[in-house]
């Protein structure tokens, strides 16, 4: 069983403003401003004593009634002798279109209470006639256990390969470690230039090679290799230089 | 042979398995039939369960077609069966369903402005649950969208389509009969001032 507690809080501004209203007895085109106001303002201290939050726009209705009470304290006659609109005007008619919705709202209710004391039916589930019906397998208890261990093993393996897989991810090559291979290239190297591919993995990835770009530009700084490139997009060739301080003069990067 | 009678017959088992409102262009292909003439059969078949007034009625919903069960059957059924999980509206998801449902389509901001306060949550919510959905963008600035009800509206209301929204005209009236007698009022204090 549901247990429901009925509070009664106000919807917004208007609903309290209305519920005053009414409750003053007044005709919502004809408010006596300055005693709603009062109530209103009231009504909005006791929310925050029981500590409800207050919304702003409660106070913005607030101020709005306030400034309705200076205005109403004016004379209505300009000085042609013309008769300027109620200045409450504007608010009975905000008030009007809200009761209306507030008694539509009530008429939906009662219309959805009457709504419900009709049943209808869910669709049925057709799947079976459709041909795209479920697979049915035919096995004893054997083999199902079999199937449901495969499966397991599966399932295991496929976890401890991804446990790997995350331990390789975090070990991979570092720059210190890729420009080492590269010096070790470098040794082995019988011409004066080898192409940059030659100091890539045989199965090189997006990773190894940004690695092994870095790699090369950290040692052309230290002044350990140099680079050369006819034009954009073209073979990047690689000076080896075997110890840090030969032939300083050639070390130029051209891009 | 497809005559009449077998025409209505399907279109009986299509509604009884269909469950959710059928419409009626689907049965009228299925039988090889006009949408028309598919439409008075459907008719017709309404009026004779109301007419022997069975235990099961057939309501109209949007110019589709469904089986529910009588009204009055309601207490009976209840007692019979574990209670039904009702499908109780907030006062404030009531509030905001009115103003989309009468004022369609409307923007967040025309709500807004009518309640006095923001309606963002409830019209979410109203949103998931089926029963208000979005209906393009309106020319005003900023675009905003224009909300309006569903097909799952009218059949949780149980409307066979949106004019068949309750009527309150006769409340409007009382508050035209009330707005005269106050310019009349009013009318009267300013001449008091002038003299």
């Amino acid at each position: 069983m549901s247990y429901k507690v009925k509070l009664n809080i106000f919807e917004g501004p208007f609903d309290l403003l209305v519920y005053l209203i009414e409750n003053a007895e007044m005709s919502i085109y004809d408010i006596r401003v300055s005693e709603i106001t009062a109530q209103y303002i009231r009504h909005i201290e006791l929310m925050k004593e029981q500590d409800v939050m207050v919304g702003a726009e409660f106070l913005v209705l607030a101020a709005t009634l306030i400034e309705l009470k200076s205005k109403m304290l004016l004379p209505r006659i300009k000085v042609d002798g013309e008769i300027e609109e109620d200045p409450r005007a504007e608010l009975a008619q905000r008030l009007i279109e809200y009761t209306r919705f507030k008694k539509r709202a009530a008429a939906l209710e009662e219309q959805l209470g009457y709504a419900m004391t009709k049943f209808a039916k869910p669709k049925e589930d057709l799947t079976p006639y459709t041909g795209e019906a479920d697979e049915y397998l035919r096995m004893d208890m054997g083999e199902f256990i079999e199937a449901f261990k495969a499966f397991i093993y599966k399932k295991q393996k496929s976890e401890e390969l991804k446990a790997m897989h995350h331990r390789v991810e975090r070990e991979r090559m570092s720059v210190a470690a890729k420009k080492k291979t590269i010096r070790q290239l470098f040794r082995k190297a019988k011409n004066r230039f080898i192409s940059f591919r030659d100091l890539l993995l045989p199965d090189s990835d997006r990773y190894d090679k940004v690695i092994t770009f870095v790699s090369l530009l950290e040692m052309i700084k230290a002044g350990l290799a140099g680079a050369r490139q006819s034009g954009n997009f073209k073979e990047i060739e690689v000076e080896v230089k075997r110890n840090g301080h030969d032939d300083e003069k050639n070390n130029q990067i051209s891009v | 042979m497809t005559t009449k009678k077998t025409i209505k017959s399907a279109f009986e088992s299509m509604m009884f398995v269909w469950g959710e409102p059928l419409d009626v262009k689907i049965a009228a292909d299925a039988m090889g039939v006009a949408k028309p003439e598919a439409l008075e059969y459907f008719k017709e078949l309404q009026m004779e369960y109301d007419e022997q007034e069975r235990g099961i009625r057939i309501r109209e919903i949007n110019g589709k077609f469904q089986f529910v069960t009588d009204e009055s059957n309601f207490d009976y059924i209840r007692s019979v069966c574990t209670p039904v999980r009702e499908r109780r509206l907030t006062q404030a998801a009531l509030e905001v369903l009115a103003i989309v449902a009468y004022k369609q389509p409307v923007t967040k901001s025309e709500i807004d402005s009518i309640r006095g306060v923001k309606s963002d949550r409830v019209l979410d919510g109203l949103t998931r649950k089926g029963l208000v959905e979005e209906r393009g963008r309106s020319a005003a600035i900023g675009r905003p969208v224009l909300y309006g009800t569903t097909e799952i509206f009218l059949t949780n209301f149980d409307l066979k389509t949106i004019k068949d929204l309750p009527a309150i005209e006769d409340i409007e009236d009382a508050i035209q009969f009330e707005e005269e007698k106050t310019v009349v009022e009013i009318r009267q204090t300013s001449l008091n001032l002038e003299q």
